[in-house]
């Protein structure tokens, strides 16, 4: 049910930038090294709450959720594998959450995060540098940062898969 | 000592009497006694790794897909109870037309030699030595698959495409002496099914054989009545709790309904006991199996150790015929026959390798290694190993082995939880057909994922040998009802698709002719 409802609420959003902007960038993407090979993926359903204001970092909130299940990485199979029980066993998890503990400012638009992450069912507290850029009304959100697909249970150690797994996050609110 | 026939009052039995008990005597049975049973005990060697016991071979292999019909197999004690295979000398045997003269009658004329001496074996290369020739020994002389008559007559390899080796030579069985005038086809060697003729006439010992098993197989049994055809590969294949019965409904056919199923089986492919010529087994490529942690295609057998290979050559050499599935047991045998202390004559069921050949055997097959490959890399190659990180293949199939060593589960396998700890699970199904893994006495619900190395002398591809080259295991319109599988199709079926492993399928003719160069050169 929850999953429905989530799915039909992030219908909505991914349409309006789509016909926002012409070049579009997939809000969440990630890369990961296969033999050597960046691997791209997306995880196209997703939704936040956000009431961030850079003069009230305190009072500031970031909260997402994104659905393992919308994952794509050009290969259908691997997708369905990622999606199974040794990957993001979205089953049983059927949510990747973050949201934030607390801001500071770096001045120029730019801000870093404490955030937890959880992952299926490991929560792990990260630090993600951020952008924040205005224009108009809405607000530009753009970051990147690392994690270890290991330290939340995401497959196993592997000769070719590495472990660090870049997330590139865009999107306008 | 006579051998005792100990089985039910059936067809089954008229069967054995009628075919093979004709043979049974001089050979093998006779001069066991008590005291050859002992040997073993005294020169055993300190090293040489105990094979069957109770508590090994309890979970070394992985449950049936039906986990009620999972083969329990005889005992420790039945098993080392089984006399020892004596290893005699074998000669070459010949396409009747390349026969040198006079030949048939020296064979006629000589006496038997023993050709192995355990007793001699000391260092590894002794072994690996011996272990080429059991490799080449023929566990059988009741004529499991062709018989003499079969091997003497010319149209028996116009029928089979039988390939020859130099001067004529018909490479997958030999003679056996065991006495002057007693002159046998010997069946069942290793290399009767893991040796390819190559090209130049040459042998490669393990490569995916290219032993035309159940053709020649069939060619013998034209003559057989049908209700000896039905028993036969009852023994075979019957795996009643299947769903849907398949080989039941195959024997339930005419006879010529089953030999046409027999004769289906490509080059390649063999209807291995408790497989199915359905469903058949591609050969697999024996040269680097030391690197494999999972044994046949559904990955029935564990490979942990070289005592896991031993165990393994016992079992389908061919004790598997005496396992119990449930309450089923292919020779038509409960628990208080087999274990009545009295011979079961099936070829393979009563005898046993010692461990010490055993150990010889798996040494050996660790030993071989492949012949240097002509592909050597390139431009091309190496765009080829690109496309091959980027397809995503190397997820699966892993350098350096070119695989991840794992078992994916077949459509319509749903894993069991504790699976995951006991085994290398690869949870996503490539969609490739169930048939083998799913209604077999050898399926378990998994095909594990294949080797890559060697496959430029390899084929044809896929579990069940469906496609005779790599161009056609990426080629898309094998997904389509209306195709026509260049290897394996079946018998009475003109068309089918050969579905699963949607991988590389959609790359452009470039990028699959690099990719296919690079696949060439593992
Ligand atoms: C009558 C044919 C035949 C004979 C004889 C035979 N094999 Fe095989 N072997 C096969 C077939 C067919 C398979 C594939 C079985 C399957 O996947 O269900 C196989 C599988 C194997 C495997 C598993 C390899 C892998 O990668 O999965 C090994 C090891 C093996 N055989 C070794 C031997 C040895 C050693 C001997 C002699 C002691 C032998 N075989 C005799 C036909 C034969
Ligand atoms: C999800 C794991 C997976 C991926 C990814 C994968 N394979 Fe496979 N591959 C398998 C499995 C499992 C089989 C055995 C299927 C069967 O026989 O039913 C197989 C079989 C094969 C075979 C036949 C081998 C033989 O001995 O018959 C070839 C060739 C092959 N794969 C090449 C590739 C190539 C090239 C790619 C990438 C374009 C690829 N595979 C991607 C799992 C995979």
């Amino acid at each position: 049910m929850k999953v429905k409802i989530l799915l039909l609420l992030v219908f909505l959003f991914p349409f309006q930038i789509f016909c926002q902007s012409k070049n579009t960038i997939d809000p969440i993407r990630f890369q990961i090294k296969n033999a050597g090979i960046n691997v791209d993926g997306t995880i196209s359903d997703w939704e936040y709450e956000i009431s961030f204001d850079p003069k009230n970092l305190i009072d500031s909130k970031i909260k997402a959720t994104a659905n393992p299940q919308s994952i794509e990485t050009g290969i259908k199979l691997r997708d369905k594998h990622l999606q199974g029980r040794q990957y993001f066993n979205v089953e049983k998890f059927p949510e990747i959450r973050i949201s934030s503990k607390r801001f500071t400012s770096k001045g120029k638009g730019r801000f870093v995060g404490i955030f937890e992450l959880q992952v299926k069912d490991v929560k792990k507290e990260i630090t993600i540098p951020f952008a924040m850029i205005k224009s108009g009304k809405n607000q530009r959100f753009s970051a990147e940062f690392t994690i270890n697909r290991l330290d939340y249970g995401i497959g196993e150690s592997s000769l070719v898969l590495g472990d660090e797994v870049k997330i590139l996050i865009n999107f306008e609110k | 000592m006579r051998p005792l026939l100990m089985l039910l009052k059936s067809k089954v039995s008229t069967l054995f009497r009628r075919y093979w008990v004709l043979f049974l005597f001089p050979i093998l049975v006779a001069g066991i006694s008590i005291d050859g049973i002992q040997k073993w005990v005294i020169q055993y060697g300190s090293d040489i790794p105990k094979v069957w016991t109770d508590e090994a071979i309890k979970d070394w292999e992985l449950p049936n897909f039906n986990p009620e019909f999972s083969a329990k197999p005889v005992s420790a004690a039945f098993y080392y109870n089984l006399p020892e295979r004596v290893i005699y000398k074998t000669y070459t045997v010949y396409h009747p037309d390349h026969e040198p003269e006079g030949y048939w009658d020296w064979l006629h004329s000589i006496d038997a030699e023993i050709e192995l001496d355990e007793s001699k074996l000391l260092t590894e290369e002794d072994f690996v030595k011996a272990g080429e020739l059991l490799f080449d020994y023929p566990i059988d002389s009741l004529g499991a698959i062709i018989s003499k008559e079969n091997v003497r007559d010319v149209g028996f390899y116009e029928y089979s495409e039988m390939p020859l080796s130099k001067d004529g030579i018909m490479p997958f069985a030999r003679w056996i002496v065991t006495g002057k005038g007693k002159v046998y086809l010997g069946n069942l060697s290793c290399g009767m099914c893991h040796t390819k003729v190559m090209p130049d006439g040459s042998l490669l010992k393990g490569a995916q054989g290219s032993f035309p098993g159940d053709k020649a197989f069939a060619y013998g049994l034209q003559k057989a009545p049908e209700n000896d055809v039905k028993a036969v590969s009852g023994f075979l294949f019957s795996s009643p709790w299947a769903e849907g019965d398949p080989h039941g409904e195959l024997l339930s056919k005419k006879k010529q309904d089953i030999l046409d199923a027999y004769a289906a089986v490509p080059t390649g492919a063999f209807g291995r006991q408790g497989t199915s010529i359905l469903f058949p087994p591609q050969i697999p490529d024996l040269i680097g199996v030391k690197d494999r942690k999972y044994l046949d295609h559904g990955g029935l057998g564990q490979h942990r150790n070289i005592e896991d290979l031993m165990r393994y050559i016992a079992m389908n050499q061919s004790l598997d015929f005496l396992n119990m599935y449930g309450s089923f047991n292919p020779l038509g045998l409960n628990d208080e026959v087999i274990n009545s202390g009295k011979p079961i004559m099936f070829p393979g069921t009563y005898d046993r390798h010692s461990d010490k050949q055993l150990y010889a055997l798996a040494k050996y097959v660790y030993s071989i290694k492949a012949p240097e490959n002509p592909n050597k890399p390139s431009q091309l190659t190496e765009k080829g190993k690109v496309i091959f990180a980027e397809q995503g293949c190397v997820t699966c199939h892993t350098p350096p082995y070119y695989t991840n060593n794992k078992l994916t589960p077949a459509d319509g396998f749903e894993i069991p939880e504790e699976h995951y700890d006991k085994y290398d699970i690869f949870d996503i199904s490539v969609g490739t057909d169930p048939g083998y893994t799913t209604k077999t006495r050898r399926g378990t619900g998994y095909y594990k994922v294949p080797s890559l190395r060697g496959l430029w002398y390899r084929g044809p591809f896929f579990h069940d040998a469906s496609l005779a080259k790599l161009e056609d295991v990426l080629d898309p319109k094998r997904l389509e009802s209306e195709y026509v599988p260049t290897a394996f199709i079946g018998a009475g079926i003109k068309n089918r698709a050969v579905s699963g492993h949607e991988f590389g399928l959609e790359l452009d003719p470039e990028d699959k002719k690099a990719l296919i160069a690079f696949l060439k050169t593992l």
